[in-house]
């Protein structure tokens, strides 16, 4: 049963690579094909020790939940764009640099990471540190404004639903299609560990 | 039609360029000057990557676009971060007047 995920799991890593080699080579010709199977074979064989801490496949409503949260961050960085623009030609909001000190309400390392990228992603905040064991951002903010605002961001909101939504789920088992093992509700839940990855 | 959009595309990132350069120039410090290059890495990679999907001839080359600017914005804050960190680390000093907020 392990064996057959495993494989299986080998077998989506490659196609996935395969076909990302494909979309940024010139051409689809038999040489790409060979040399992107071989490269993506490699690249597979090569971080074989990660094989067990990849993610579920993901549910469609995990994707419908993470495009709004890409929607919104689209949103914020061009409302960001504006504010910093602002201060910039304008001196209004004055420049007043503030290291924010924060612990944002989310459990899970990828919900982490991806709450520090849409920190750093948009302009006038940026994420310096994130401590894995406790969960305690350090932000830098261009001016108050943006270092106010980070406390309420309707972002750590999302992310947040998002992750109480994967162990809601987690915890109900409930069996999606796609490429679970025996822990498939760990994963599913996110990675928890303090190592995780 | 759509080449007027994609050169109203190319004119905002342009902008969005420049006013990344000047606040390079204008913001007091390291950490500071990160959020006026924040400004090209965003919208200026956005738009001139926008302009260049409408003019794009073939899907292929679409697919291209979106591939590149996924992932320059997972690569950007990334580096972004590490410049930061980094700075923190080997004692870069903030301006004078930053101020600290714990919540």
């Amino acid at each position: 049963m392990g064996c057959a995920i495993m494989r299986k799991q080998w077998l989506v890593l490659v196609m996935v690579l395969l076909a990302f080699w494909l979309i940024v080579s010139e051409g689809v010709d038999l040489q790409h094909i060979v040399v992107g199977l071989a490269l993506a074979l490699f690249t597979v064989w090569f971080w074989r020790d990660l094989i067990d801490r990849l993610p579920a496949w993901p549910h469609w409503q995990d994707l419908v939940l993470f495009g709004h949260i890409v929607l919104t961050v689209i949103r914020f960085v061009i409302q960001s764009n504006i504010a910093v623009a602002k201060t910039i030609l304008l001196g209004s909001p004055p420049v007043g640099p503030v290291f924010v000190v924060m612990r944002p309400p989310i459990e899970s390392n990828w919900g982490r990471v991806l709450l520090a990228n849409c920190i750093t992603i948009t302009p006038g905040t940026v994420t310096i540190d994130v401590d894995p064991e406790t969960g305690q951002f350090i932000v830098h903010s261009l001016t108050a404004e943006a270092a106010a605002g980070l406390f309420d961001w309707q972002v750590v909101q999302e992310i947040s639903n998002l992750e109480s939504w994967k162990q809601r789920r987690a915890k109900h088992g409930v069996a999606v299609s796609g490429s679970h093992g025996p822990d498939s509700g760990r994963a599913l839940a996110g990675d928890l560990r303090p190592d995780g990855h | 039609m759509i080449r007027i959009l994609a050169n109203i595309c190319f004119a905002g990132s342009f902008v969005a360029f420049a006013l990344s350069t000047l606040g390079l120039f204008r913001l007091p410090d390291p950490y500071t000057r990160l959020h006026g290059l924040g400004m090209g890495d965003t919208l200026g990679v956005g738009l001139a990557g926008l302009g260049l999907f409408l003019l794009s001839p073939t899907a292929a080359l679409r697919i291209k676009l979106v591939v590149i600017l996924v992932l320059f914005w997972l690569i950007n804050p990334t580096m972004s971060h590490l410049v930061a960190k980094a700075g923190l680390i080997h004692g870069v000093h903030p301006v004078d007047g930053t101020r600290l907020i714990k919540g």
